[in-house]
């Protein structure tokens, strides 16, 4: 009986072994954070437009080019203080077809950091025009624009919300107004501030 | 001036006459049609995978070119990416496979409906998921996980009815031994279908760091376990067999198979290094990223030194050079991986655009050049028919000049990019020093791209004709 001979034993070692494998480097560190990663105090949940904001955000491909993390390195300072555990407890499912949280950590930064985007950027108009067309406010931008969060109408509605751009941006006629996925966006751009983390001195553990 | 050049003179000539494949050697029609079908679909994706590559590479340069929702870069860049990882690659892949299983355990596949199935299943898992991305239906997660539950479970199913296919005709084998290459390629299968299980099971990833902890490992092992044993199986048969020479250490290539599986596992949190994930997951994922050194060095010397003395032959065929080159890749690019892990080093190449050269070299560099010389190296010895040996060898140059020029100038960019923000200069520097490497990028994605069509070209060439017409008469008689 060998591995050579024997492909029950092989394939089973090999099956069974990764499983194992797999659940001290990813399954059971996952539960771990899962149980333990609490919300920091004073942290609130995401609200109802936020949420539909952070759809739009997933649905659009954000997180393909932007972080959701600081990391503890003087560089990242610029960004916040660095990203703790907790940050992402509010960081839920979305549906049926997300049933898991989605990855707002990224994997890199061709654009910047966005964890405190609505403390650096806090305007909102700043944000529907960038999200209309980043040149508008930032000239050497290589964000994609998102004309389509936006509608272009004759007379804007008393109600409505004018995006003023720049004659450049500006459609050749008519004014643009923001959908709803764009308020929700923009929503939950702004909702994104890190909470201060407060270590009183002499309080730690003794 | 009748002295010829040093250069270029009669006896070295620019391109040298390439050896031609025996002829056929395979009369099993149904397998060859399966084969082939397998590598056309493949190509197909292969080059709509490649052209939207290339197109986003553009949008890099002229960001407003469209304003069409569904080409926008966010939604477009996980099209680029999973077409070629679960179309091309994938589908590649499981078409060599489909011959070594059979052929090294001297065994028929055990089901060709079911092979049949498994190539259906995972066309329309890339034609449906494709076209939720762009429609913005996307899973939320990240790199290759970017496809919703339902359509990575019609993909999986694919993976797990051709795991069945082959340990059934493993156990059914005419041979005492279970060849090496069974053992990575049974891996491969078996590890991704745990893997893909895991990662889209959702118990444990209800916030955001667990959800990060099964995305690290994810996106590793499904490059790390699934594409890298099975190319390195296949190519433990077709080195030796198109060099005509036993392989130079068994016992190197069954130690690389047990230190992959247990180091290389180990190894997906070294993506969220500095993240706030455990520090110690990230350490052990770090020392073992070291401790792939020694999978790397006994893998690659033991193809190196089969190939030792092999000069001319290797010269004189035109598969066997996409062989040599995938092989330099794969220790180079893989040793790359593990310095990237390295603390010192991650800071400066984490989140810049060196990680993007880092997965084009392994999976081009590495993968992709060892599928073309396994493709390369059987197809004509099925069907009978060669590829053009002048047009390969284009498809070799451009390729590999490609995605040199493409990798090389993202390495040099990126760690521009990395030493920028050291210097804490204001971020959009980090844009605007990118541009000319973006756009060298570009040029090399064109080479890339064009090498491709050559390649679709050349298997078109390759494609098998009916056999009655193809077939000798001799040959029919000794059938008969």
């Amino acid at each position: 009986m060998s591995f050579h001979k024997n492909h029950w034993l092989l394939f089973s070692v090999i099956f069974f072994g990764y499983i194992a494998l797999s659940w001290i480097v990813a399954i059971g560190p996952a539960i771990w954070v899962q149980d333990h990663a609490h919300a920091l105090p004073g942290a609130k949940p995401l609200t109802p437009i936020e949420r539909r904001g952070l759809q739009v955000y997933v649905a659009e491909g954000c997180i393909a080019c932007h972080t959701q993390q600081v990391r503890p390195l003087k560089m990242d300072a610029v960004w916040g203080r660095p990203s703790a555990p907790g940050d992402y407890a509010y960081v839920k499912p979305l549906d049926i077809w997300h049933p898991y949280a989605p990855a707002v950590l990224g994997s890199e930064r061709t654009g910047p950091d966005l964890t405190s985007i609505g403390a650096r950027q806090p305007s909102e108009i700043w944000q529907y025009l960038h999200l209309y067309n980043p040149r508008s406010v930032s000239p050497d931008s290589i964000m994609p624009a998102f004309p389509w969060l936006f509608k272009v109408v004759a007379k804007p509605p008393a109600d409505a919300l004018v995006v003023p751009l720049p004659p450049t941006y500006a459609p050749p006629s008519g004014t643009v107004v923001a959908t709803d996925k764009a308020k929700d966006l923009v929503a939950y751009l702004l909702s994104l501030k890190q909470v201060p983390l407060q270590v009183a001195c002499g309080s730690g553990a003794k | 001036m009748t002295e010829s050049s040093p250069i270029l003179s009669v006896d070295r000539p620019l391109v040298v006459g390439k050896a031609h494949a025996e002829s056929v050697v395979e009369h099993d029609t149904a397998w060859t049609r399966l084969i082939y079908v397998y590598l056309a679909c493949a190509t197909l994706w292969l080059v709509v995978g490649t052209l939207i590559g290339l197109y986003l590479s553009i949008k890099f340069l002229a960001p407003d070119v469209d304003h069409v929702p569904w080409l926008s870069f966010g939604r477009l860049r996980p099209v680029h990416t999973n077409t070629v990882f679960w179309g091309w690659t994938s589908l590649a892949m499981i078409a060599l496979v489909l011959y070594v299983v059979p052929k090294t355990n001297q065994r028929r596949l055990y089901s060709f409906p079911l092979a049949w199935a498994s190539l259906a299943l995972i066309n329309l898992a890339v034609i449906i998921g494709g076209l939720c991305l762009m429609a913005g239906i996307n899973n939320g997660g990240q790199e290759y996980r970017e496809y919703i539950w339902p359509v990575m479970a019609i993909f999986a199913a694919g993976v797990i009815l051709i795991a069945y296919n082959l340990i059934r005709t493993i156990a059914d084998r005419g041979v005492e031994e279970i060849y090496i290459s069974n053992w990575y390629i049974m891996g491969g299968f078996l590890w991704t279908s745990v893997l893909i299980t895991i990662s889209y099971l959702p118990f444990y990833q209800q916030n955001g760091i667990s959800e990060t902890i099964i995305q690290g490992y994810y996106m590793h092992n499904a490059v790390g376990m699934w594409f890298t044993p099975i190319m390195l199986g296949l190519t433990y048969y077709f080195l030796p067999k198109l060099l005509n020479k036993p392989i130079y250490s068994y016992s190197l290539g069954v130690l690389a198979f047990w230190t992959q599986m247990v180091f290389y596992t180990m190894i997906g949190a070294h993506h969220f290094v500095f993240a706030p994930t455990p520090w110690w997951l990230q350490t052990v994922a770090i020392i073992f990223s070291v401790g792939m050194v020694v999978t790397l060095a006994a893998g690659t010397g033991n193809f190196l030194l089969t190939m030792k003395g092999s000069g001319r032959t290797i010269a004189r065929s035109y598969s066997l050079p996409f062989i040599l080159a995938g092989v330099i890749s794969y220790f180079l690019w893989s040793a790359q991986g593990t310095l990237e892990a390295l603390r010192s080093l991650n800071l400066v190449w984490h989140f810049t655009n060196y990680t993007v050269a880092h997965s084009h070299l392994t999976m081009y560099g590495f993968v992709v050049f060892l599928l073309w010389g396994g493709i390369y190296g059987l197809i004509p010895r099925m069907t009978g028919r060669e590829p053009s040996h002048l047009l390969a060898g284009v498809h070799f140059w451009f390729a590999l000049l490609g995605y040199f020029i493409y990798t090389f100038a993202l390495m040099v960019g990126g760690t521009l990019q990395g030493m920028s923000w050291i210097l804490e200069a204001p971020f959009i520097q980090s844009v605007r020093l990118m541009e000319p490497f973006w756009l060298l990028r570009a040029v090399g994605g064109t080479m890339m791209f064009l090498a491709h069509l050559i390649f679709a070209y050349n298997l078109w060439r390759m494609r098998p004709l009916r056999a009655k017409r193809e077939m000798p008469a001799t040959q029919m008689e000794a059938l008969a």
